[in-house]
């Protein structure tokens, strides 16, 4: 069970809803809410919006693509024993 | 990146990584004797293999373990297929074992993992691109265990219906 409450999307400031969207986007998936962490993220704008661009841009195409990029990501949470 | 094979394939991969770092990095140096030149036949074929595959380098774990030759032959089996070109590449599969050690800080592993990966063709920003995914997932993970989120990503992906490879429904 979460340590925190999670709010939902609609007790976010506009812009935050805005980002949700662009989750939504970049998952190419319809949520009924947010996901968690992205909810996470929004809390504070001033450290999610960095953490999140730097997130983006690692994640990207370039030399792998992004497929290949979320396996390594998953590789990597399995590691880290991470359930989320 | 859809269906399970490939899921096998990447999770085999990481599997057998952590088993070789584990002898790499967790044993004492000493503690075992392994095989050296003076080695048999056996173990002198199983190295030219190994070599082979790694371009003339070899992973510093099997040499220990060769001090059971029978043993050393089925650990390298595995870890031949394992690694191997199938659904998922070399290059990509060397860069996950990277992505693996990083993680669990081993160097020795980082190190070998990191040549095998600029041997495939893996340039500076190839290894940059996966040592950021390493890190910002390294950053990701320990926010969600922190604050004890639940999985809301499962419905992503859509449950793959085929059966096991050479099972009975296996066309």
């Amino acid at each position: 069970m979460p340590t925190v409450r999670l709010r939902d999307a609609s007790e976010y400031p506009e812009l935050a809803r805005k980002l949700f969207e662009l989750s939504k986007a970049w998952f190419r998936h319809d949520f009924t809410e947010p996901p968690a962490m992205s909810r996470v993220m929004a809390w504070d704008p001033e450290f999610g919006g960095p953490h999140g661009r730097a997130m983006k841009r690692a994640m990207g195409p370039g030399e792998f693509t992004r497929g290949e990029k979320e396996m390594v990501a998953a590789v990597v949470s399995g590691v880290n024993a991470c359930e989320y | 990146m859809t269906g399970d094979a490939v899921w096998y394939e990447a999770a085999f991969v990481v599997g057998m990584t952590n088993a070789l770092n584990v002898v790499a990095d967790g044993l004492p140096a000493g503690a075992l004797s392994g095989a050296d030149d003076r080695a048999g036949d056996d173990v002198r074929a199983l190295f030219a293999d190994i070599r082979a595959f790694y371009g003339g380098e070899e992973p510093a774990a099997l040499r220990v373990l060769a001090g059971d030759p029978a043993y050393a032959a089925d650990v390298w089996a595995a870890v031949k297929r394992a690694f191997d070109d199938r659904l998922l590449s070399r290059r990509l599969k060397e860069s996950l074992a990277f992505a693996v050690c990083v993680t669990s800080r081993s160097s020795s592993g980082a190190a070998f993992h990191l040549g095998q990966m600029r041997r495939l063709g893996v340039t500076d920003a190839g290894v940059r691109e996966i040592v950021g995914v390493t890190q910002m997932f390294s950053s990701y993970t320990k926010i969600a265990d922190t604050l004890q989120l639940d999985s809301d990503m499962g419905d992503i992906a859509p449950a793959d219906p085929t059966p096991a490879p050479g099972g009975p429904h296996a066309r």
